[in-house]
C-alpha cells in the first residue's frame, strides 16, 4: 500500500514537474526598478494592435491562475495625450463594477486577452473611477502599439 | 419502501460459494495491477516503484510507445482545418521558455539557414534565396500543448518544396531545426512533407515580426506548439533520433494533432 502511494505521488510529480517546465522563466513581469512605464513597455516588443479589435477583451492578472480583472470598455486619449485603457474593473460576474483607466504601457497583449502587468490589485483599487471629461476617444480604426508577454502559467 | 428493480426472485446464495475463490482474488491490489494505467506502471517498472528513476523510464516508455501510435495513425494527405482571414489574430500570441524581454532580434540581411545532413546540395541559404522559392498560405491554428490556442495566417515555402529543392533523401526519418535561441526541435519526415508545413516568412501578410521568430520559423498544421520552432538558422536531415528542448525535459516528441 505504501509502495502504491509512493507510485501515485511520483507520478504527480512528474506530471507538475513537465508543466512548471513550460514555464521556465514567468511571463508578464511588473517593469524592472528604476524603468518608466513607457521604458518597460518598449523592451516589451510592442506590435501594432487595432483599437477595435482591443475592445471588450479580457483584461486578466499576470499569474497562473489569471484572474479576471475586467474588460476594456474603451480606449481613450487623455489631456497629455496619453493612451489610456478604460477597463470595467472589479465586481463579480460583471455586476458591481467601475470603470478606471490604465495606461496601455502598464499592459501588454497575450494572445486574445489583455494583461496589466505594471499594478497589482490592490493598487487598481485605489484608481480614480474612469471620467471622460478631458478624453478624447482613439477610433476603432487607429493602430496603437501594445507590449507583448508570454503566458503566465 | 421495496425498491421497483428488486427481483420477484432472488439469487440463489449458493452462487456465492461456488465463485469463492473469484471473489477472494478480488483484492484491491490485484485490480490495480490489472488496471491500464499505474497498474501497466507497475508491471513496466518491475515493481520497483521505489526509484523514481524506474518510474521516469516507465513513463517515457509509455510516451515513446504512444509517439509510435500517433505516427502510425498520421495521415499524410488529411489535411488540418483552415479558417478564413478575417479570423487572423494580429498580432499573434507570443510564447517562448522564456519571457518576451529576452528575446534576441535576429538580422535578416546577415542571416543564413544552413543545411546539413542527409541532403545533396549543402549550400546555406540566405532570406532572399527563400523569398525567391514558391510561396504557399494557410489560415490555420496554433494550439498549445497548455491549451490556449489561436488561429494565424502564415506564408511562406513549403517544407517539401525546400526539402525537394536541397536533393534531401525523402525516405530518411528525421528533419531536425537549430535556432537562435538555442531551442533545437525535430520532426517525422512524413510530418516534414505535409503539405500544411512551411517555412513560414510572413505572418497576415506581412513579414514576421521579430518575436514571432523573424527572418524564418517553422509553421505546421499537424503538430502542436511547441514543435514550431521560431528564428531557424539550421535544419538537418538525418536517421538519427535529434530530440528537441522540451522533449528531453519529457515532453512527448510526435505530438501531433
Amino acid at each position: 500500500m505504501a509502495s502504491l502511494r509512493l507510485l501515485i505521488v511520483c507520478s504527480m510529480l512528474a506530471i507538475a514537474g513537465a508543466a512548471h517546465a513550460q514555464s521556465a522563466t514567468p511571463g508578464g513581469m511588473p517593469p524592472p526598478p528604476g524603468m518608466s512605464l513607457a521604458e518597460s513597455a518598449a523592451v516589451r516588443f510592442p506590435q501594432p494592435v487595432r483599437v477595435g479589435d482591443l475592445l471588450g477583451r479580457e483584461v486578466l492578472r499576470p499569474v497562473e491562475s489569471q484572474d479576471v480583472l475586467g474588460r476594456v470598455r474603451r480606449v481613450v486619449r487623455d489631456s497629455n495625450g496619453q493612451i489610456m485603457v478604460v477597463i470595467d474593473f472589479g465586481g463579480i460576474f460583471g455586476f458591481d463594477s467601475r470603470p478606471i483607466a490604465v495606461p496601455v504601457d502598464a499592459m501588454v497583449l497575450l494572445g486574445h486577452d489583455m494583461e496589466i502587468v505594471a499594478f497589482t490589485p490592490k493598487q487598481l483599487q485605489q484608481f480614480p473611477t474612469f471620467s471622460p471629461s478631458g478624453t478624447t476617444d482613439v477610433p476603432n480604426d487607429t493602430f496603437i502599439k501594445v507590449g507583448l508577454a508570454k503566458p503566465s502559467h | 419502501m421495496r425498491s421497483l428493480f428488486r427481483p420477484d426472485l432472488p439469487p440463489d446464495a449458493a452462487v456465492l460459494d461456488d465463485h469463492k475463490p473469484l471473489i477472494r482474488s478480488l483484492d484491491r491490489r490485484g485490480l490495480i495491477r490489472g488496471g491500464l494505467s499505474l497498474g501497466a506502471l507497475v508491471m513496466l517498472t518491475g515493481c520497483e516503484v521505489r526509484r523514481p528513476e524506474a518510474v521516469e523510464a516507465a513513463l517515457l516508455a509509455i510516451s515513446r510507445f504512444n509517439d509510435g501510435v500517433q505516427a502510425l495513425l498520421f495521415d499524410p494527405n488529411k489535411l488540418a482545418p483552415t479558417y478564413p482571414a478575417s479570423m487572423i489574430l494580429r498580432p499573434p500570441k507570443f510564447n517562448a521558455y522564456y519571457d518576451v524581454m529576452d528575446v534576441k532580434p535576429v538580422d535578416g540581411a546577415t542571416w543564413h539557414l544552413e543545411v546539413s545532413g542527409l541532403v545533396a546540395d549543402k549550400r546555406a541559404w540566405t532570406l532572399s534565396d527563400l523569398q525567391a522559392l514558391p510561396q504557399t498560405s494557410m489560415v490555420i491554428k496554433h494550439i498549445c500543448v497548455e491549451g490556449w490556442s489561436y488561429i494565424g495566417g502564415w506564408t511562406g515555402v513549403p517544407l517539401r518544396l525546400f526539402l525537394e529543392r536541397v536533393g534531401a533523401d525523402l525516405r530518411a526519418k528525421y528533419v531536425a531545426f537549430k535556432t537562435a535561441d538555442n531551442y533545437p526541435s525535430s520532426i517525422d519526415m512524413a510530418s516534414a512533407l505535409h503539405p500544411q508545413t512551411l517555412l513560414a516568412l510572413e505572418y497576415g501578410g506581412d513579414t514576421i515580426a521579430e518575436p514571432f521568430g523573424y527572418p524564418m520559423r517553422l509553421r505546421t498544421a499537424v503538430k502542436l506548439g511547441y514543435k514550431n520552432p521560431k528564428w531557424v538558422t539550421a535544419i538537418e536531415v538525418t536517421n538519427k533520433y535529434p530530440g528537441g528542448y522540451w522533449e528531453s525535459l519529457g515532453f512527448p516528441w510526435f505530438a501531433g494533432i
